[in-house]
């Protein structure tokens, strides 16, 4: 694997913050392009650090990443984030054509208004999450889901080659999980997806690896992980993890340890 | 009601005032929304507080050491500027208790205001004109630099409209597109600190908050797009003006605050008509 195909690399990362409690602890991660990960891990366990830290909004305590080959803060024009809805303000005045263009934003001061090729692209990415003749509509007017598709739409502006979701499916219901689903997975042929996700029954489906998250870091590639490897990886501790064992058409699956 | 439109075609003072309403609020309905969506009408009031400051030493030196083109507004404009910027910095440096030194700040320019004003030879009235406003004792020389400073908002704003939008929306995502968060909420609170400015002399320090806020809290029920809601602001803001000023003209009521009773009155009556009325079925604009 030449370095050029890793998308994200985690060097001995660690991470605290300021009030010296450590979220992250030793982490050393390779994603290659065309991943499909999925951090999951217990609430506090560094998830949506992770992701941070990707984004270069935080920055590691020691350790390094690299991002598409680069500093995440230099690279950032070519990541999509998606965060939660959830955190916005409920009524802000926008439409949702107002939203996705607002993933045109660049380091660059650019003067005015969106040209035409810009809103045309808008209406692309509206198409491409299933929001087609929203973009009038108000952004507060919309249903979870659909605000959700609307940052996704966002996020696809900048053309991204690393999309960073998280917990995109955290206020859909199960129909609604299952086309989100659907939709990263082809989302995934064009660019590498990491997601921070709690629907740990879902992941197995769509999803390449799972990284474990809690404090320190376990990366799995969700195939692998039958009854019996699981318990060649942790010999007599696999009855701890015994809980998070799901079945699943696939075989045993244990994407939670 | 009819002595004033009389007065008005006759007597220039009131005209001036009028052109300071109508030049006010167009800065104020476009700030103020920014100011509520963004969530800093605190930092708002604080900065209008810490004018006082500015207000009382530019006078206290231009009366002692007799600097007669050293105007008040000169050193309201100083002291928004550098509040402005002081609170920002602490707001974006500082994780926790930035409301402390929001609220330190606010009194400290409040105290400093007073104390100069005290010690200033002459009359004191001035306090009272600065706390609470005279749309009256606007003078040409104040339209001109009022209309100044309005032309400087917009035409910011218009610059900037998109970026401001996206950063008031999602900061973080704002960030993680590269864009210079920080210059933009410095920018805002900059933009800010000059309405206020322009504003004092409509309705006073302790008022200007009401009218930055009242018509963006009406207008935000009726439209569901930013500048909708700034267009609806300044109109609301020359009207709330306009009547305060007409109304309190004959009993010779203090402008200003006949001005915030309107706006408060209206919001209040927005409030009660959704309550009985269900909530509006926003239809979508195509």
């Amino acid at each position: 694997m030449s370095s050029a195909d890793i998308v994200v690399r985690f060097k001995d990362v660690n991470f605290a913050y300021e009030d010296g409690i450590t979220v992250l602890e030793s982490i050393n991660l390779e994603l290659e392009k065309g991943e499909f990960a999925c951090i999951v891990g217990p609430n506090g366990g560094g998830k949506t650090t992770m992701i941070r830290l990707m984004l270069g909004l935080l920055k590691p305590t020691s350790g390094s990443i690299e991002i598409l080959g680069g500093k995440p803060r230099e690279r950032c024009q070519h990541v999509g984030y998606v965060p939660q809805f959830s955190k916005f303000d409920a009524s802000f005045p926008v439409s949702v054509l107002d939203v996705v263009l607002m993933g045109c934003m660049q380091r660059s001061f650019f003067m005015g208004r969106y040209s035409k090729t810009q809103k045309e692209q808008a209406q692309q990415a509206l198409a491409d999450v299933g929001l087609k003749d929203m973009a009038f509509r108000s952004f507060a007017d919309l249903s979870g889901g659909q605000k959700q598709r609307a940052l996704i739409a966002r996020a696809l502006m900048s053309e991204p080659q690393l999309l960073l979701l998280d917990e995109p499916t955290a206020s859909v219901d199960v129909h609604g999980t299952e086309q989100f689903y659907r939709m990263f997975s082809e989302m995934n042929e064009k660019f590498t997806i990491v997601m921070v996700s709690h629907d740990i029954g879902f992941v197995a489906a769509s999803v390449k690896s799972v990284i474990c998250v809690r404090k320190t870091m376990q990366i799995h590639p969700v195939s692998e992980l039958t009854g019996e490897s699981l318990q060649k990886m942790y010999g007599l501790d696999v009855h701890l993890i015994r809980h998070d064992h799901r079945c699943t058409e696939k075989g045993h699956v244990c994407p939670h340890s | 009601m009819s002595a004033f439109i009389k007065d008005l075609i006759e007597l220039p003072f009131l005209q001036n005032a009028v052109l300071a309403g109508i030049l006010c609020s167009i800065a104020s309905g476009i700030v103020g929304t920014w100011v509520v969506l963004r969530r800093i009408t605190y930092i708002a009031a604080a900065i209008s507080h810490c004018i006082l400051g500015g207000l009382g030493a530019a006078r206290y030196f231009s009366v002692v050491y007799d600097l007669p083109w050293l105007r008040p507004v000169y050193g309201a404009i100083f002291t928004a500027l550098a509040a402005a910027l002081t609170i920002g910095i602490i707001s974006l440096r500082a994780k926790e208790r930035e409301d402390t030194v929001i609220s330190a700040l606010w009194a400290i320019g409040m105290a400093v205001g007073v104390l100069f004003i005290f010690k200033t030879p002459g009359y004191n009235e001035d306090l009272m004109s600065y706390l609470f406003g005279n749309i009256l004792m606007v003078s040409r020389e104040d339209l001109f630099l009022i209309g100044a400073l309005d032309v400087v908002v917009v035409a910011l704003t218009l610059t900037f409209y998109s970026q401001t939008l996206a950063v008031c929306f999602d900061e973080e995502f704002a960030r993680t597109r590269g864009m210079a968060v920080e210059f933009y909420y410095l920018l805002l609170l900059c933009l800010t600190a000059l309405t206020v400015v322009l504003t004092v002399s409509v309705v006073g320090i302790i008022m200007v908050i009401a009218l930055l806020s009242l018509p963006v809290a009406i207008a935000s029920r009726f439209f569901d797009r930013v500048w909708k809601i700034m267009a609806a602001s300044m109109l609301l803001g020359i009207f709330f003006t306009l009547t305060g000023l007409a109304v309190s003209y004959t009993p010779n009521l203090p402008s200003g605050a006949v001005t915030i009773v309107m706006a408060g009155l209206t919001y209040l009556m927005t409030l009660v008509f959704s309550a009985l009325k269900k909530p509006v079925q926003k239809t979508p604009t195509a």
